[in-house]
């Protein structure tokens, strides 16, 4: 589904939000620390902070439908991976580093457009839930008149 | 206590993007930066529709939807489930995000292109703050400038020292000067500039500025293009955060219309600072009437807070009017001095500096067909400006005659100025105020009211090209 590339581009730290609905088509969304893309290029892991975890997984554990948007601040390059849900655990200590590593990559490149990292001092980033998911759809989400496209 | 959304004005800043959550009817979730959300009443907020996208589609299927802002003063996000009422293609709620919209459009090249389609208006179900993105005041001390209701600027105190300042003046010059000179040491707005209406339609240009290198004077904006432009056109105040990442962002919209074949290259260069993060756009109106509008840019990421677009929104009324007082008090005061006044000839009343610069030649070129003089080569002005100095230059030459009336200028039919409303002391401070920073050693010297003299410091020769 997804190619070396896009993988990059997905670790390259970027801004990440996750979407989850409940029964009702009510969504759910949390902020996610980090991606990463697992060798096969079919599933993804989303790093989303536990304390803020719990309305997303409780969604994907009832319905397993997911959907991930990520940016790249410097150039709002950005694209939206959808997917169903497989597994989720608590991130390990040996993935802490990996994690805010990405994480820090993605406050340069806030101050490479000028905004502060002060905000984004006070975000919680660690623990984590990794939550993996399996991805069916990829859509570019670059801002303007092609956004939405499908990417694969 | 419960939230409201009276309190997270700070939150529709646009300085951190917005997240849309939405869900097709089908059930697959989905997540968006969202370019503009705006608060409309205390339970209703209006998201922007610029692009048929996938959100767009969503809730047409769906209303629910879910909303995450940050207020950039306390770092603190919020969660507003958020269920769609209706979209709006006019009104207030609309023209005022469309404004703000096609301003930043405007800069980009992209005017028409990166529009406001609709303004979908929500009804805004629950508010709760989120947990991810707090970590304890602690670590959000610092993050806002200021707090929400701390450290007002707009004091009764502030705003009488600024009104003293501006009952000081003495003469258009004076006034225009405090002004600005006021915005900085009083209130530490430290980069601004003031446009007029040019006498060419659909143009303003920059008759007084501060914080600087170039004060820029003589330079125009067209109305609609731009900030300026915009308020201008709109005659409405726009308040800008985050703009660098605004513009970012309709700069990526732009690559994309561009690569679509969509609009055209241009790219429309801002005025004042080269990186502005923050910018105010406030006209200058009296009784509807656009007198000027007084622009306030910041390289700081959120230097205008609401309080502050409110308060600079009555002195906008409060200098428009001094301004326009100044004008017509000007040319009362000329049309009075001049009925007395002696020759021409007669002596100067005012001390007269020596310019700090001096050229030991000037070629002065004005060209006729454009109505614009160069000198040495380069743009010196256009427009009644360069027609007023070219006929001193003229009679000097010929007549050699160096002090004349504001009102031989208004008799002079080959000057074309406006019968109603002339603006010929602003046009002449324009005039002045461009030579002092182009070529200082053509001077026009104030002897009194309705009365100057043109003095040259260098040898000056004229030609005249079509």
């Amino acid at each position: 589904m997804l190619d070396r590339q896009l993988a990059e581009f997905l670790e390259d730290g970027l801004a990440i939000y996750i979407a989850s609905r409940n029964a009702d088509l009510e969504p759910n969304g949390a902020h996610v620390v980090a991606l990463r893309v697992d060798d096969d290029l079919q599933h993804v892991v989303a790093f989303v902070p536990t304390v803020s975890a719990d309305p997303v997984l409780d969604d994907l554990r009832s319905n397993g439908q997911v959907a991930v948007v990520c940016t790249r601040p410097p150039d709002d390059k950005g694209c939206q991976v959808k997917g169903v849900f497989t597994d989720a655990g608590d991130a390990g200590p040996d993935e802490r580093a990996w994690v805010i590593a990405q994480w820090e990559r993605f406050r340069d490149k806030l101050e490479q457009v000028g905004l502060p990292r002060t905000p984004t001092d006070a975000w919680v980033t660690w623990p984590c839930v990794a939550i993996r998911f399996r991805v069916n759809a990829l859509f570019d989400q670059t801002p303007g008149p092609g956004a939405g496209a499908p990417l694969a | 206590m419960s939230l409201t959304l009276d309190s997270l004005a700070s939150c529709w800043q646009g300085l951190i993007p917005a997240t849309l959550y939405t869900c097709s009817r089908d059930g697959i979730p989905n997540a968006a930066y969202l370019s503009h959300i705006e608060y409309v009443d205390s339970n209703h907020v209006a998201l922007s529709f610029q692009f048929f996208n996938k959100s767009r589609r969503n809730v047409a299927e769906n209303p629910n939807a879910l909303v995450r802002v940050l207020d950039p003063d306390t770092a603190q996000g919020y969660a507003l489930r958020l269920r769609l009422v209706r979209s709006e293609t006019a009104g207030p709620i609309f023209e005022r995000m469309a404004l703000r919209i096609e301003a930043i459009a405007s800069y980009s090249g992209l005017k028409g292109i990166f529009k406001l389609l609709a303004a979908d208006i929500y009804e805004v179900r629950s508010i709760e703050p989120v947990a991810d993105d707090v970590a304890g005041a602690a670590a959000r001390e610092g993050l806002g400038r200021r707090g929400s209701a701390s450290d007002p600027r707009f004091t009764m105190r502030a705003l009488q020292d600024l009104s003293v300042r501006i009952h000081r003046a003495a003469c258009l010059d004076d006034l225009l000067d405090s002004i600005l000179a006021g915005l900085d040491e009083i209130f530490g707005f430290s980069h601004s500039m003031i446009l007029v209406p040019a006498e060419e339609a659909g143009v303003l240009v920059m008759i007084a500025s501060r914080g600087y290198p170039e004060n820029g004077v003589g330079a125009e904006a067209r109305i609609g293009e731009g900030i300026i432009g915009v308020v201008a056109e709109a005659q409405k105040p726009i308040r800008i955060s985050g703009l660098l990442r605004a513009l970012l962002y309709a700069h990526a919209v732009g690559q994309r219309a561009r690569a679509s074949g969509l609009c055209p290259p241009e790219r429309i260069p801002l005025p004042g600072l080269a990186s502005p993060e923050s910018q105010l756009g406030i006209p200058l109106l009296v009784r509807g009437e656009l007198v000027g509008v007084l622009c306030i840019e910041s390289e700081e990421q959120y230097r205008f807070h609401e309080e502050d677009k409110t308060s600079i929104e009555l002195l906008g009324s409060y200098l428009a009017i001094a301004i326009q007082n100044m004008q017509l008090q000007e040319r009362a005061e000329s049309a009075a001095e001049e009925a007395l006044a002696a020759a021409p000839e007669a002596a100067p009343t005012l001390p007269v500096h020596p310019p700090s610069r001096v050229a030991a030649r000037r070629e002065v070129t004005y060209y006729t067909g454009d109505e614009l003089i160069m000198v040495d080569g380069e743009y010196l002005i256009r427009s009644l400006p360069a027609r007023i100095l070219w006929k001193l230059l003229t009679v000097r030459e010929r007549e050699g005659r160096a002090e004349f009336t504001n009102r031989e200028l208004r008799l002079d039919k080959s000057l074309n100025l406006p019968e109603f409303k002339d603006n010929l002391e602003s046009r002449l401070l324009l005039l002045r105020r461009r030579l002092d920073q182009k070529c200082p050693d053509i001077r026009l010297v104030r002897r009194a009211r309705g009365r100057f003299g043109l003095e040259l410091a260098s040898e000056v020769t004229l030609s005249t090209r079509p």
